[in-house]
């Protein structure tokens, strides 16, 4: 009969933590902004700064040393391309540079003196491109467009002389092998339909953990005023607060969940092939793992505001580390073991292979599984400092000046 | 007056010194981003994207296809798949970041004319091996079809070296002003790392100014400098400004030295450009605590606009591309300028001249930060934190 009570009695403080727990995040505008409004806002305008996906017309100028219908010809066919267009005509490299400098242009195409005359004789010819690199998207584009004018012009060029040489043509097979490129994810190339799926996960971990953590200085401060009594307290086991904290975050964190992996996609046409079953599936041990994350993190926290100054710059730190950016294969052991410790790194994994690629959750089970195993790492470790009291007793003992 | 300028100045230097957490802020934040932005990327480009190949026609020219692709120093073939099915669920579960096909009959109907396609597949979803992976097919893919193409016009009786010309007759050459290897530590850690030099700039002045109204120590700091706002606030942003200046300029050194990033220009153009970026900073963020000096609030806000400023102030996506109603945001953050005068004047050395708006534009920031001091006064006196 005892361990039935008992059972029961953990359970209610479960329950009792859920319900503090709640008022606690309603009754702080802090938290209500990094739970509902950062989550509500930040997708949007991300969206809205990559949302023109592509760079269309980068302006370039032209150095014609040619000066030939076949130099014109090339032109034309630069400014034809979507990425690029012909914004002058230079007489030398030092006008182009000029422009450059100004910023009017971000290329220099300079085509040789004997462009036409190398043509006419069958001989190869080069010109070239100068990019500005401070963006790499910017050369990207450029490259792109270059490339697919170089093919089709090299194209043209040899049928005409094959045709010359009076040879027929179709004898040849001239192009016998053609080449079809198919884009996976992000077909379009567009770099919201790219970084957003990601960015939308990371958002999610981040708003969580800075919620949590400006919580957890919330309790100090409390403790700290009240002469090391939270009045907010309610008496349960270490186990218990946490289950009863996480359910509180995870019931906050469903609406937003719905909103930022459906709706937000869905509001500007960005990649969703996937089944949202399984994206919701699959986002479940992330939430869960980062209300751990921040429960931890929070042990550490004694003020409601300090938490921000250390935490904030990691959003960019596990930007990186997730391998949106720079992949992982190519992280050196270290730093992906770091980024193996971080739940957002398999949830954006997961999550865009899932929303962008149409992948199911069977195909995810690495990183679904790493994210339950996160959830488990971190609560052992919210567990552990509970019980060792090192958030709560040992604030009390210093509770006379607050430090970090 | 000079005397309690001093006076504030070491009431605004013992503050910065009294908790572990400004230590923390001030410097080991920033060093170890850099630490870890500078070892992350050191390889410039992550080479050799693992891809597979699905070979169904198995002939001498398709495993010849196979070998060159092998032999690019973009991709590397971790798999071979035998249907397009494997080859797609093995790019889902994230095994490889792309995959080439090489048809049926790829042998025959090329070299009899009848015409063939090869396919590639790349996974754009995480852009940069996705492109580095499309790049090795479509070079593989345009090489192939034109070996096919010269073997078939020497066999015509075409001289060799014409029929090689007839492959490639134009080529445009692509040069990489600054960045010829396409470095991407080089373009990252170049706008990211004062990305967030600066965005703990913003976060201490928000934190440090408004944490004397949340104590109610604001009275006494006034006191401390002659009951004027602008000595308070001066005497605890120097020092801020100097613990900040030289880790920026450390690191600076740091990239500029012992990473071998690229400085075409005087060295002084870089420094004074991290000093007036570390100034402008807490000028923009003044403003932001006269206009809301609320502790929770301004660190949120500092917070938010500081981490949307690595993405509005263009280090990747160029402003001109940006919608214009978004795009002129870009046009009020530090970090923006700094980066433009690091393009001009690091990366790409041009003179001076046209950079001389960027370092006004960083001088008018702080100047914006003083407008607001009355208010930021008014709190002072009158201390009421507002949890």
């Amino acid at each position: 009969m005892n361990s039935v009570n008992g059972i029961l009695g953990w359970f209610q403080s479960v329950a009792k933590v859920w319900a503090r727990e709640f008022r606690l995040v309603f009754g702080d505008m802090g938290v209500i902004i990094f739970f509902f409004l950062l989550p509500l806002g930040y997708p949007v305008i991300y969206t809205l700064i990559y949302n023109t996906e592509v760079i269309r017309n980068l302006p370039i100028a032209v150095v014609d040393h040619s000066r030939s219908p076949e130099s014109r010809e090339l032109a034309r066919m630069i400014d034809a391309t979507s990425a690029l267009e012909v914004y002058d005509y230079c007489t030398d490299i030092p006008a182009a540079r000029r422009l450059s400098n100004e910023k009017k242009v971000f290329g220099i195409l300079e085509i040789p003196a004997d462009y036409a005359k190398k043509i006419g004789r069958g001989e190869q010819t080069q010109v070239t491109y100068y990019a500005d690199m401070s963006l790499l998207l910017r050369y990207r584009a450029a490259l792109g467009a270059l490339t697919d004018v170089q093919l089709s012009l090299g194209e043209n060029i040899r049928g005409e002389t094959i045709d010359n040489l009076g040879i027929i043509a179709q004898s040849l097979g001239g192009n016998s092998i053609s080449n079809d490129a198919v884009f996976t994810g992000d077909p379009t190339q567009g770099f919201a339909s790219f970084i957003i799926p990601g960015i939308i996960v990371l958002i999610l971990q981040q708003s969580m953990v800075l919620g949590i953590t400006m919580i957890a200085g919330g309790v100090s401060e409390r403790r700290r005023r009240n002469r090391g009594y939270d009045p907010m307290s309610v008496e349960a086991p270490a186990g218990a607060t946490i289950l009863g904290k996480t359910l509180c975050y995870l019931v906050c964190y469903i609406p937003m969940t719905l909103y930022v992996l459906h709706i937000v996609p869905m509001m500007f046409s960005l990649p969703h092939v996937g089944d949202i079953w399984h994206s919701f599936t699959f986002i479940l041990p992330l939430l869960l793992a980062s209300a751990m994350l921040g429960q931890f993190i929070g042990v550490f926290v004694t003020e409601r505001e300090s938490s921000m100054l250390v935490v904030v710059f990691t959003s960019v730190v596990f930007l990186f580390l997730s391998g949106l950016t720079w992949p992982r294969y190519a992280m050196s052991p270290f730093w992906t073991l770091v980024s193996d410790a971080v739940p957002a790194t398999w949830g954006v994994e997961g999550f865009i292979r899932i929303n962008s690629n149409g992948a199911t959750l069977a195909e995810e089970s690495h990183p679904y599984t790493m994210l339950w195993v996160l959830t488990g790492v971190y609560f052992v470790a919210a567990y552990i400092m509970r019980r060792i009291g090192f958030g709560g007793k040992k604030a009390e003992a210093h509770s006379s000046v607050g430090k970090l | 007056m000079f005397k309690i300028f001093w006076q504030s100045i070491s009431y605004g230097w013992r503050k910065l010194c009294s908790r572990k957490v400004y230590l923390v802020s001030c410097v080991v934040v920033p060093i170890l981003f850099a630490v870890f932005f500078i070892d992350l990327m050191k390889e410039g480009l992550p080479l050799k994207v693992p891809v597979s190949v699905v070979d169904q026609d198995q002939s001498s020219l398709s495993r010849r296809v196979t070998r060159n692709l092998g032999a690019s120093e973009l991709i590397a073939v971790t798999h071979k798949d035998e249907s397009y099915a494997t080859a797609l669920a093995r790019l889902r579960k994230g095994e490889t970041f792309g995959f080439f096909i090489i048809p049926h009959d790829f042998q025959k109907d090329a070299i009899s004319g009848a015409g063939t396609t090869i396919t590639y597949y790349s996974d754009l979803s995480v852009f940069v091996p996705g492109s580095l992976a499309y790049k090795g097919f479509k070079t593989a893919a345009v090489t192939t079809a034109g070996g096919v193409v010269q073997t078939t016009l020497v066999s015509t009786g075409i001289n060799e070296s014409v029929a090689g010309t007839l492959l490639q007759p134009v080529v445009i050459a692509e040069q990489g002003i600054g960045n010829p290897w396409m470095n991407y530590s080089i373009y990252l850690c170049n706008s990211f790392i004062p990305g967030v030099v600066s965005l703990m700039v913003m976060l201490m002045v928000c934190f440090t100014v408004c944490e004397e109204i949340k104590n109610g120590t604001s009275v006494e700091w006034l006191r401390e400098s002659g009951g004027s706002m602008l000595c308070a606030v001066l005497g605890k942003l120097i020092p801020q400004a100097v613990v900040f200046s030289v880790i920026g300029v450390g690191l600076q050194a740091v990239m500029f030295t012992m990473a071998h990033f690229p400085m075409n220009c005087p060295a002084w153009h870089m420094v004074l450009a991290m000093i007036l970026l570390v100034i402008g900073s807490q000028g923009l963020a003044l403003a932001l605590v006269c206009a809301i000096p609320n502790l929770r609030l301004s660190t949120s806000l500092a917070s938010l606009t500081g981490i949307l400023a690595f993405s509005i102030a263009a280090y990747s996506f160029p402003v001109q591309s940006m919608y214009g109603a978004i795009g002129i945001f870009s046009y009020i953050l530090p970090p923006r300028y700094y980066f433009l005068i690091y393009a001009d004047q690091a990366l790409n050395g041009i003179p001076l001249y046209y950079s001389r708006w960027y370092y006004v534009a960083l001088m008018i920031f702080p100047l914006a930060g003083l407008l607001g001091l009355n208010r930021l006064k008014k709190h002072c006196l009158n201390p009421v934190y507002v949890p």
